[in-house]
């Protein structure tokens, strides 16, 4: 499952791992610590510009307001997480819906703040996009009549912004896929007890659920949380798997040279944190210290956020008096160009052909 | 804060759209070019506001495919950008496309230059292969041309993942000429074996200078594929009487490939019928297509760069090209019928070597 398959990404030259190519490993794949570095510093950003959004309404208004920290955030998250396997179970979506929704939801709010967009409309929106990326569609209004209070535009609305925060990276390499590989493998291997070796496989594959609670992949590859989940579940058939995987490549080598696999021990050594993370945090947090969380996040969300409000207003207008004056210099571009009798203009790279061009006003 | 929001207004910021070179019903296709450094781009802009359900599927299939697969014999995408209602989609911009240069009847071929578009065509489509991606609309217009000549798989609006065992997949795919007799038969659990065929018919189509299996409706495709391939038996292809929408169309004997391929070589056509194998499990795969002994044998590919490619059209609105009607009462704008998107212009270089050709047939190519 470690994976050296060669391909020729990105610099079309040298030779790389096939999972190395995705945009997952390219985009998606942190330290812990950049992680948490990355969290904090949004989270802070997020802060000082909703206390400037409430400074601007009404001065002296933030200084009383108490702001999430980013545990809270993602805090919130996780929960949000757990909400999307609930809307699953009820729609019936395979796993590899579930899967990539939770992953859209996580990757979100590493771009995103909750003080900005509430984790339950973004959960909703993400989950809708994955049924789309992973060929499992379904109509817009269905999805949305099945949920509670949830109007189509709800789910649409925040579509672009969620893409874009994924940076259009669809494509998403999931543990439970890498499980089944695994699976597949080890049936392979001398003196396995298929009674044995499924009942391990089904624990592991709950752990592997688990797993999508906790930061494991944002930080390590689907086959090593894979692989963590089966020790968890069968430490014995891990390591046989890990030494199988050791064993099977070929004493001489192929050219080019792949790299030899790494030891079992190393192997073991490796996924021997992302069982601890499993164990540790891959469970929903306490319904309770969300609901303080939640209540918080009412009074310090951001204000340009709300619709209604005087901020928001005033970026609406800020928005509208933008685009107006937009449209003023299209009309003046085309009167100028009627005036010299010439109604499609100069030339070409005058004409800007951004994306008011006409053909898709509305 | 809104920092997603400000880059994708700094990767919009990037890409110019300098004139409209093709419009379809759901999009519209741009030349621009790259504003720092000026490098020609392709623009597909996505009009999302019209589908009810949000982003449509074709569009999420090309950016989630194109975004993971890098790759000199695939079709580029540089960025992506929403505006508005819009999908933008920056491709690299490419000259022309494998369906025009079979139609210029000015071209002559000779068989190493189709030995090299069909090696790039199935060094493309092994890697998405080997990405467990099937691209399932394979056609002369979707193998776009470089200016250098490299051949590239373009338009993945119908891919999608090798589906798990058990899950069923849409047998309407790829265009009728192109498309295998498995999905005719309404074959719901298929693998690469489809795109081997549209190569196949591609292959033919090269040598032939005219589609190969020209089919007028669904039930005509399998007729005329029959009638040159030969009906299937039950030996060679077990099972395919029990697949959901078998029908027989008649019997029909299997005649040699050479009878109409007459100039072609062993290896070439031992290539071709595997490639039009029946049963999808013995067919080749594009990796083995890569190791055949045809592509080691004498004349070697040609080097992309000597392909031949479309004579540059002269007209005096070249800019405009493929967007201006020049026979209609005033400059109008053209609508191209949907699917016939392609980011088509004629080559921008005069082709000198269009005419040499037909001499050079001795002449070994450098390199």
């Amino acid at each position: 499952m470690i994976s050296t398959t060669e391909t020729e990404t990105p610099g079309f030259s040298q030779k790389i791992p096939l999972y190395e190519g995705s945009t997952q490993f390219r985009h998606w794949r942190y330290s812990p610590e950049q992680l948490a570095r990355t969290r904090s510093a949004m989270n802070a950003a997020a802060v000082q510009a909703i206390k400037d959004a409430f400074e601007a309404d009404l001065p002296g208004s933030s200084s009383d307001v108490s702001f999430l920290s980013a545990d809270e955030e993602i805090l919130l998250v996780k929960l949000y997480a757990g909400k999307v396997s609930q809307l699953c179970g009820h729609f019936r979506f395979p796993e590899e819906v579930e899967a990539t929704a939770v992953t859209y939801l996580k990757r979100f709010y590493l771009k995103n703040t909750v003080m900005d967009y509430h984790p339950k409309n973004v959960m909703l929106t993400a989950l809708f996009i994955a049924t789309k990326t992973t060929n499992h569609p379904i109509s817009l209004e269905a999805y949305a009549n099945h949920i509670p209070k949830t109007l189509p535009s709800d789910v649409l609305d925040l579509e672009f912004l969620v893409a874009q925060s994924l940076g259009f990276d669809f494509a998403v390499w999931h543990a439970h896929r890498a499980l089944w590989g695994i699976w597949l493998d080890i049936q392979n291997l001398p003196d396995i007890r298929m009674d044995e070796l499924r009942q391990a496989y089904d624990v592991a594959l709950k752990h592997v659920r688990a797993s999508r609670l906790t930061d494991a992949e944002l930080i390590y590859t689907p086959s090593q949380i894979a692989l963590a989940c089966l020790s968890l579940a069968s430490p014995s058939l891990a390591a046989a798997w890990a030494r199988s995987q050791h064993n099977s490549r070929s004493p001489t080598p192929p050219s080019p040279p792949t790299p030899m696999p790494p030891s079992e021990s190393a192997v073991l050594d490796i996924i021997e944190p992302i069982a601890s993370m499993i164990t540790t945090s891959g469970v929903l947090p306490d319904v309770e210290a969300v609901r303080e969380v939640d209540r918080r996040l009412r009074l310090c969300k951001n204000p340009e956020k709300v619709v209604g409000s005087n901020a928001h207003k005033r970026k609406q207008e800020e928005k509208e008096h933008k685009a107006a004056e937009k449209r003023a210099r299209k009309a003046e571009r085309i009167r100028k160009a009627m005036e010299d009798g010439d109604p499609f203009g100069t030339s070409l790279h005058e004409q800007d052909l951004d994306d008011d061009d006409d053909d898709d006003e509305d | 804060m809104d920092a997603v929001e400000k880059a994708n207004a700094a990767t919009q910021k990037k890409w110019a759209k300098d004139a409209k070179i093709g419009e379809g019903m759901y999009a519209v296709v741009y030349k621009g070019r790259e504003v720092a450094a000026g490098r020609p781009v392709a623009i597909k802009k996505i009009k999302v506001g019209q589908f009810k359900d949000g982003l449509d599927m074709s569009a999420i299939r090309e950016v989630k495919y194109l975004r993971e697969l890098k790759h000199p014999n695939i079709i580029e995408l540089l960025d992506v950008f929403s505006s508005k209602t819009n999908l933008n989609l920056v491709l690299e911009f490419l000259d022309t496309d494998l369906e025009l240069v079979i139609r210029d009847r000015s071209l002559v071929f000779l068989p190493a230059d189709i030995k090299a578009w069909i090696a790039m065509t199935f060094r493309g489509l092994e890697f998405c292969h080997r990405n467990w991606i099937l691209h399932r609309d394979l056609k002369p217009n979707n193998l776009l041309i470089s200016a250098d000549g490299q051949l590239k798989l373009a338009d993945f609006g119908l891919a999608r993942d090798f589906a798990d065992p058990g899950y069923k997949m849409t047998c309407q795919v790829i265009t009728r000429w192109y498309r295998p007799p498995e999905l005719f038969f309404g074959c719901r659990y298929y693998s690469t074996a489809v795109d081997i065929w549209s190569v196949g018919c591609i292959f033919a189509e090269l040598m032939l200078r005219t589609p190969y299996l020209p089919g007028e409706s669904d039930l005509d495709q399998l007729k005329t594929t029959f009638r040159a391939l030969g009906t299937p038996t039950e030996e060679e292809w077990p099972g395919h009487t029990k697949l959901p929408d078998y029908i027989s169309v008649g019997q029909f004997p299997r005649t040699p490939l050479r009878d109409l391929f007459t100039a072609a070589t062993a290896d070439c056509l031992n290539l071709l019928s595997k490639c039009f194998t029946y049963d999808p499990k013995k067919r080749i795969s594009a990796k083995d297509a890569l190791n055949h002994p045809y592509f080691f044998a004498l004349p070697y590919p040609s080097h992309p760069s000597k392909l031949p490619k479309p004579a540059k059209k002269s007209s005096p609105l070249e800019e405009m090209d493929g967007n201006v009607d020049l026979s209609g009462p005033g400059p109008t704008v053209k609508a191209n019928p949907p699917n016939k998107l392609k980011r088509k212009l004629s080559s921008g270089e005069g082709d000198t070597r269009s005419i040499a050709r037909k001499l050079d047939f001795t002449q070994k190519s450098p390199e």
